[in-house]
């Protein structure tokens, strides 16, 4: 009896210090001292279920046998990301590396290194200008890009056939012409799938704005609720509310598992799409006959292409300095980095990225356009928080009983309510 | 229950009516043992330090995982933060101002009401006729038993998952068997359409809520004597009668716990509403626990500092709708009308 109980006690002790000890060691490693880290943490967002992890526990094998620095993967859905990154940053439990949609907020915060502090030279001039500028905040480059992509106008080739349509659109008018062709042929068929649910709106929104001469942000001004800005969302309301052409309800349709769906099984006309779609329609869904054009155009100009891309970046902690700059140089180095977007089935960010995916033909369409590509202005702090109100709110600006000119004047008014 | 035993044979209304009394009485003599054991400690000399060692596993724990967080939820609604979630002073009371006067927040506060009190009231009406079905004799009972069981396994993310894709407007099971049957033309949108959004979450609501409730009323109808309903039936008391004037007050208990903990959970619950109406604009279908996650991470405010106000608001506010029940039954238990 006395044993049991002195056993007991020590068991007690010893979940005391484990518990304790559990509780110290959320300090990760920042707690590793000294002059340099040990480890890095690197939050990685999860692109496909398939490739991401994949090449990220090579790399990070890699990056351990080249530096001897450990490197600490996480990888994090996109559903998640926003939330566990605002949280480390909030508890202070910063990663050294984090990959993400946005980095201004952070830029403005302080918390990043700047691309003159962890960027090898040659890296730095590596990358495709475009997104220099976009990842620059006031004059300091700390948005690193990790990959790209470019949207287009994907379309089924069957379902235009059928409804006696012989080339893709090229003006508003052809494409709504077009989208009702296709919805009349019934059985379900759907003339576009436009997806405007909070998922990823402001991307949708882009792409139609860039099409008719319109911006988020010019000349360092906000110009969300212009003329032509209010006469593209009119028009985007009017393609479900007055010509009926579009799926169910696009303000609670989401992209991945409401709009794609609809192309992939061959029952949309058009959609705005992009290397991933493409990837799983070629591997997945091959009865899918489909086709790539360039967007429409609303002003009959050229069409314009929306880019997006996301960063990788790094955070100011004492002693990572060099560890960081020998994560970026590795991953940059071309076999890393295009390794990986191939897989991922996105586009480079490098100059010697275009070089490397000249050859492939199923490319050509957005890498033409790439260096001129249209970004969102990820670039001022203050998009951060004009894309969610995008996310959340243009579903019900674009609903029967929805306002697209008040919801465009609301968002510039707090768009600027930011300076 | 023991003292429902020896109390109820007495068969006058009020002993029934009494009945709640070792339920509460139960929680609350939680300090009576302790002091027994303050006692025995005495006798056995073991130190005070010693009988803290034993607890601070316990007490760390608790202190680790409940009061911690709720020290640093108080302490963050109190904090201006920004987007990052760099925390950058003390913000007073503008979070819990800037919470409350959101237009959004009257809808979400009637949301809110809607589904507690609707998935409450249902489940506990189904799980009342549920359990009397399954405290019968019947053959095949076991299987029964275990099939009302799957929903509480399963996980809530997945239940709510499966409920989206049997009501999606396109590839939905449900639209499918309709338009297949000819009742409808065209499919519905029950995940787009407001109120036809708000059906379906309490369906799905209720559909899990019910295992928990019925095996509630299982063991409280055990508890039940049957000397009771024999002298009830000698004395010609109909079989509605022997329910209301016997079956439901002995349950009274059971009725309490039921309420109490479904509106504590099906308050707090977020998979099924985040799920359900996760491709949704706005915040017109959100409840209060939603609503706080979306200020902190999904809305333009993108504010943990306000997310936490609300969280504090949502503590409040479930810790009101409790007492007052409690209160409200309890008077009613002394005072039978």
């Amino acid at each position: 009896m006395r044993k049991s109980i002195r056993r007991g006690a020590t068991l007690a002790l010893a979940s005391v210090a484990a518990i304790s000890l559990a509780a110290c060691s959320t300090n990760g490693s920042s707690g590793s001292g000294g002059d340099s880290v040990k480890s890095i943490k690197v939050v990685i967002a999860e692109y496909s279920p398939d490739n991401t992890a994949k090449f990220w526990k090579a790399f990070a094998k890699t990056y351990e046998e080249t530096t001897k620095v450990k490197l600490d993967l996480q990888i994090i859905s996109w559903n998640d990301i926003d939330q566990q990154s605002s949280t480390m940053v909030q508890t202070n439990n910063l990663p050294d590396i984090l990959n993400l949609n946005t980095y201004a907020s952070y830029a403005a915060d302080g918390l990043l290194y700047s691309g003159d502090e962890v960027l090898p030279k040659d890296t730095a001039e590596d990358i495709i200008p475009a997104f220099v500028n976009s990842g620059t905040y006031k004059g300091k480059f700390y948005g690193m890009p990790d990959l790209s992509s470019a949207r287009a106008l994907f379309y089924n080739k069957d379902l235009f056939s059928q409804a006696g349509i012989a080339k893709p659109p090229t003006t508003w008018d052809e494409f709504r012409d077009d989208a009702k062709k296709v919805t009349a042929l019934g059985n379900g068929a759907v003339g576009y799938a436009q997806p405007l649910g909070p998922e990823e709106a402001q991307g949708e929104l882009a792409m139609w704005l860039f099409n008719n001469g319109g911006t988020f942000k010019k000349d360092g001004k906000w110009t969300l609720d212009s003329p032509e800005n209010v006469k593209t969302l009119e028009f985007m309301k009017g393609l479900s509310v007055t010509d009926g052409v579009t799926q169910n309800n696009p303000g609670s349709t989401n992209r991945t598992d409401g709009a794609f769906p609809l192309f992939e099984q061959g029952k949309a006309g058009m959609i705005v799409g992009f290397g991933p779609l493409q990837g799983a329609l070629d591997k997945d869904f091959t009865g899918v006959n489909y086709g790539i054009a360039p967007m429409p155009s609303g002003n009959k100009a050229d069409p314009q292409t929306y880019g997006v891309t996301d960063y990788l970046m790094a955070f100011k902690k004492k002693g990572n300095q060099d560890a960081v700059k020998q994560f970026y140089k590795l991953y940059y180095s071309p076999d890393q980095i295009n390794t990986w977007i191939k897989a991922e089935g996105f586009l480079p960010v490098t100059q010697s990225g275009l070089k490397s995916f000249e050859s492939e033909d199923k490319l050509k369409v957005y890498l033409d356009t790439l260096p001129n590509i249209h970004l969102t202005p990820t670039d001022d702090p203050e998009w951060d928080k004009v894309k969610l109100t995008i996310q959340q709110n243009i579903g019900l600006a674009v609903a029967p009983d929805g306002d697209p000119a008040k919801f465009l004047k609301d968002l510039q008014a707090q768009a600027e309510a930011g300076k | 229950m023991a003292r429902v035993l020896t109390d109820a044979p007495s068969g006058t209304r009020l002993a029934p009516a009494r009945a709640p009394k070792p339920s509460i009485g139960g929680r609350a003599s939680g300090p009576a043992p302790s002091s027994r054991r303050g006692r025995r400690r005495g006798a056995n000399e073991a130190s005070g330090w010693q009988a803290l060692l034993w607890l601070s596993p316990a007490l760390l724990l608790i202190a680790a995982i409940v009061i911690y967080p709720a020290i640093t939820l108080f302490s963050t609604s109190f904090s201006e933060y920004s987007i990052t979630g760099i925390r950058k002073g003390d913000a007073g009371f503008a979070n819990y101002a800037g919470f409350l006067s959101s237009p959004d927040l009257p809808k979400v506060v009637l949301n809110t009401g809607i589904w507690v009190v609707a998935v409450v009231a249902i489940t506990i009406l189904i799980g009342l006729a549920l359990a009397q079905f399954l405290s019968k004799d019947f053959w095949g009972r076991r299987v029964v038993r275990w099939a009302v069981i799957v929903p509480w396994a399963a996980a809530l993310v997945i239940t709510s998952q499966l409920f989206r894709l049997l009501f999606d407007y396109y590839h939905g099971t449900i639209n499918a068997v309709l338009l297949a049957l000819h009742v409808i033309p065209k499919p519905i949108d029950f995940l787009g359409n407001p109120p036809l959004l708000m059906a379906s979450m309490i369906l799905v609501g209720v559909y899990v809520s019910l295992p928990f409730t019925a095996y509630l009323f299982v063991a409280g109808l055990s508890a039940i004597p049957t000397d009771v309903y024999e002298a009830a039936r000698i004395d010609g008391a109909s079989p509605w009668q022997i329910y209301t004037t016997i079956t439901l007050p002995l349950l009274r208990p059971a009725m309490l716990i039921a309420v109490v903990l479904n509106m504590i959970y099906v308050f707090n619950s977020f998979p099924i509403i985040w799920i359900m109406n996760g491709s949704n604009p706005g915040f017109g279908n959100d409840t209060l626990i939603t609503y706080m996650y979306k200020i902190a991470f999904k809305s333009a405010q993108h504010d943990v500092g306000v997310a936490a106000a609300a969280g504090v608001f949502n503590v409040i506010v479930i810790l009101i709708a409790v007492i007052v029940y409690v209160r409200l039954t309890r008077t009613r238990a002394e005072n039978p009308s």
